[in-house]
C-alpha cells in the first residue's frame, strides 16, 4: 500500500481504486434489492386479483416473499453506507474540526466494524444450522438457506466498506487537510435538505406555473 | 454485573455512542450483541443475534415499507401535484389565506400518495410558494405553509413511520394505518383554521382570490382521481379486511407506476426511483433489526419492565407523565431524525405508555405528531431547511418565523385527541378482520 501510494503525493490513489471498485459491486448489489421490489409489486397485484377475482391465490406467496425479501433488506446496505445515508446524530460531528474530527469519524466506524463483523459470524453460522437442518419454508417448501447466506454476504460487503472508510479515516488523520476521499461526507442538515430537493426536485410534473391540466 | 446494571449500562453505552456520531443502528446493534454475549455467553449470544438479524428483517409485515416507499417516490412521476393544488385552489382559494388553505388541502392529499414529509415540502415550494408570492402572500406564511403542510405526509397513509412503529411495538400495522387518516384529515383542518385566523388577524398577509364557478370546480376534482383511487383503495383494502398493507401498498405502486407511465415519465426516471428506494429501505432495514437485537438483550435485563414499574408507581396524574414524555419528543425532535428519536427511545417508553393504561394504536398516532413538530421546529426542522433550499430568497430565519402558528396547530390536535381518544381507535376498532 505505501509502495503505490507514494506516486500520488498524499497517499490515496489505490484507495480511490478500490473505492471505485467496490462503488461498482455495491451498485449492482442495490439493483438487486431494487429488482426484488419492482417483482414484489408485481406479485402482490397478481395475489390480489388472483385471490379476490379469481379465488385463486398464488401459491406460496408469502413464502416467496419473506425468502426474497432478504435482498432488500440486506444488500443494499453497503451501498447506503457509501452514500452516507444510514442515520445518525450528527450534532457533535458537524462541529469537529480536522484531526479531532477524523479521530472521532474513525472511532465511531471502528464501532460498526465490530459490529458488522459479528453478525457477519452470527449470520453464516445461521446459514449453516440451516443447511445442516434442511430447513424449508411451511407453505411452499422453499428451502431457507440461501435466503440466509445473502444475509452474510451482504453484510461482508458492507464490512468491506466500512473498512474502505477507516482507511479513508485514517489517512485524513494523517493528512488531516487533504481532500476527504473514500468517506462518506459529513452532512449538515442544510446537506441533507439539498440532498431531499436533488431527489425529487426534476422529477415533479412540469414547471412550477404551468396552467393545470397536465 | 446482575442483568439490570448491564441493561442500564447498556443505555448509556447507545446514548454515547449515539452522541459520538455512530450512525444510530450500529450503536443500538452493538451494545444488543454485546450485551447478549455478555448474558449468555459467546455461543448463544451470536446464535441469537444472527438468527433475530434474518428472522426480523424477513418479517412478511415489513414488506409493506418499500412499497409504501416505492408509492411515494413513483408519485412524482404521476403528475398528481399540480392537479391537486389546482383543485384545493377552485375549492378554497375564495377563503382568506385561501391559497395557504389549498396548499394545506393539497399536501394532505399528495400525503395519501407519500410518505415521505420532507419530499412534500420540496414539491409543494416549488408549486405553490411561486403562485402565494405572485398573489402578494407574505413569505412568512407562504414558506411557513409549505413546511407544516409537508409533515402531513407521515401521518396519513402510507405511513412509513406508522408501519415502522408497529413492527417494535407488535401491534396490527393495517389498525395503525387506518388510524391515521382522521387525525391526519384534523391536523390538516386545523392548519387551515389557523391561516384562516391569522389571515383575519392581519388581512395583509394574503390577498383575496377571484372566484372559480362550481362547473370548474367539480371539473378540477377529476385532475384529483390518481390520489382518490389510492386513498379508496388503502382505506377499503385495511378497513374491509381485503387486503394485507403490502398488498394496499403493492396495488397503491402499480396505479402509480401506470400513472407515470401515461404521463410520459421515461423508462430511466421510473429505475432511478426503484433503486432510491431500496436505498431508503435498507437503510430502514438494517435499523430495525438492529434495534430488535438491543430490545432483545433488554428485555433479559428487565430495564423496561423495572422502568415502567418504577414510574408507573409515582404518584403522580397518568396525565402529567404522558405531558412529561411529550416535552421529552418536543426536545428531542429538535435534534434528532425522526426514525431514529422513535426506535431509539420506544424499547423503554412503551411499556410505561402501556402501564399507564393507554392505547397502544393512540400512543403511535400522538408519537408520529411528534416527529411531524420535529420535522418544523428549530435549529434542525428538515422541512424549514428543504423550502429554504428550494427558495434561497426566502431565509431560514422567515422560514422559522412563521412555522410558530402552525406548531400551535399541532398542539391543538394533540390535545384533542388526548380529550377524544375515541377520534383514533373508532375506525381500526370496527375493521374487519383478515387485514394484518
Amino acid at each position: 500500500m505505501a509502495q503505490s501510494t507514494s506516486s500520488s503525493g498524499d497517499g490515496g490513489s489505490l484507495l480511490l481504486a478500490v473505492d471505485r471498485v467496490l462503488g461498482r459491486i455495491e451498485s449492482v448489489f442495490n439493483d438487486i434489492g431494487s429488482v426484488f421490489i419492482f417483482a414484489l409489486m408485481w406479485l402482490t397485484m397478481a395475489e390480489v386479483i388472483g385471490r379476490r377475482l379469481f379465488n385463486s391465490p398464488v401459491p406460496g406467496a408469502i413464502d416467496y416473499i419473506e425468502t426474497g425479501m432478504v435482498t432488500f433488506a440486506f444488500m443494499g446496505a453497503a451501498f447506503c453506507q457509501r452514500s452516507g445515508g444510514h442515520v445518525r446524530m450528527d450534532l457533535l460531528v458537524t462541529n469537529l474540526r480536522a484531526r479531532l474530527l477524523w479521530a472521532v469519524e474513525s472511532l465511531a466506524i471502528a464501532v460498526a466494524i465490530a459490529y458488522v463483523g459479528i453478525i457477519v459470524w452470527a449470520s453464516c453460522q445461521d446459514a449453516w444450522r440451516s443447511y445442516s437442518l434442511g430447513d424449508e419454508t411451511l407453505d411452499a417448501h422453499l428451502t431457507i438457506w440461501p435466503s440466509k447466506l445473502v444475509v452474510p454476504i451482504a453484510l461482508m460487503l458492507l464490512e468491506l466498506r466500512l473498512l474502505v472508510n477507516m482507511w479513508g479515516y485514517l489517512r485524513l488523520l494523517v493528512l488531516p487537510d487533504a481532500e476527504p476521499w473514500a468517506v462518506p461526507q459529513i452532512m449538515h442538515v442544510e446537506d441533507v435538505a439539498q440532498e431531499q430537493i436533488r431527489d425529487v426536485l426534476g422529477k415533479i410534473d412540469g414547471p412550477s406555473n404551468s396552467p393545470p391540466g397536465r | 454485573m446482575d442483568p439490570l446494571t448491564a441493561g442500564l449500562v447498556a443505555c448509556g453505552g447507545v446514548i454515547i455512542l449515539t452522541l459520538l456520531g455512530v450512525r444510530i443502528a450500529f450503536a443500538a446493534g452493538i451494545t444488543g450483541v454485546l450485551g447478549l454475549i455478555a448474558v449468555r455467553g459467546w455461543g448463544p449470544g451470536t446464535g441469537m443475534a444472527g438468527l433475530l438479524a434474518y428472522q426480523e428483517a424477513t418479517h412478511y409485515t415489513l414488506s409493506v415499507l418499500p412499497m409504501f416507499i416505492l408509492i411515494g417516490y413513483l408519485a412524482f412521476h404521476a403528475g398528481l401535484t399540480q392537479g391537486a393544488f389546482y383543485s384545493a385552489r377552485c375549492w378554497f382559494g375564495r377563503l382568506p389565506g385561501g391559497l395557504a388553505v389549498a396548499t394545506v388541502f393539497a399536501a394532505a392529499g399528495f400525503g395519501a400518495v407519500s410518505g415521505a414529509s420532507t419530499a412534500s415540502a420540496a414539491v409543494f415550494s416549488r408549486v405553490a410558494i411561486p403562485e402565494m408570492l405572485r398573489y402578494g402572500y407574505d413569505k412568512r406564511l407562504a414558506a411557513a405553509t409549505v413546511a407544516a403542510g409537508g409533515t402531513l405526509a407521515s401521518l396519513i397513509p402510507p405511513s412509513a413511520i406508522l408501519v415502522i412503529y408497529g413492527i417494535i411495538v407488535e401491534q396490527s400495522v393495517g389498525a395503525l394505518l387506518l388510524a391515521g387518516f382522521i387525525p391526519g384529515a384534523i391536523s390538516a383542518v386545523n392548519y387551515a383554521l389557523i391561516i384562516i385566523v391569522w389571515c383575519k388577524i392581519n388581512p395583509k398577509l394574503a390577498a383575496p382570490m377571484p372566484d372559480v364557478s362550481w362547473k370548474e370546480k367539480f371539473r378540477s376534482l377529476g385532475q384529483t382521481w390518481g390520489i382518490l383511487a389510492v386513498i379508496g383503495i388503502i382505506l377499503g383494502g385495511l378497513y374491509t379486511g381485503w387486503m394485507t398493507p403490502t398488498e394496499v401498498g403493492g396495488a397503491g405502486a402499480f396505479i402509480m407506476f401506470c400513472l407515470a407511465l401515461a404521463h410520459r415519465t421515461k423508462l430511466s426516471a421510473i429505475w432511478e426511483a426503484i433503486r432510491e428506494t431500496s436505498k431508503l429501505s435498507v437503510m430502514i432495514f438494517t435499523i430495525i433489526w438492529s434495534i430488535l437485537i438491543l430490545v432483545r438483550f433488554l428485555g433479559f435485563t428487565g430495564v423496561p419492565a423495572t422502568v415502567s414499574e418504577y414510574i408507573g408507581g409515582l404518584h403522580m396524574p397518568r396525565l402529567a407523565i404522558l405531558l412529561m414524555i411529550l416535552g421529552m419528543y418536543f426536545v428531542l425532535g429538535m435534534f434528532l431524525d425522526g426514525i431514529g428519536m422513535l426506535l431509539l427511545t420506544l424499547p423503554v417508553v412503551y411499556p410505561i405508555i402501556i402501564k399507564l393504561g393507554y392505547d397502544p394504536i393512540w400512543f403511535g398516532i400522538i408519537i408520529v405528531k411528534m416527529v411531524e413538530i420535529g420535522l418544523v421546529t428549530p435549529p434542525v426542522g428538515l422541512n424549514c431547511f428543504v423550502v429554504n433550499g428550494v427558495r434561497p430568497d426566502i431565509p431560514l430565519s422567515t422560514v422559522f418565523a412563521g412555522i410558530w402558528p402552525f406548531v400551535v396547530a399541532d398542539c391543538l390536535t394533540i390535545g384533542l385527541l388526548i380529550a377524544f381518544p375515541d377520534i383514533v381507535t373508532f375506525l381500526p376498532a370496527t375493521m374487519g378482520n383478515g387485514g394484518g
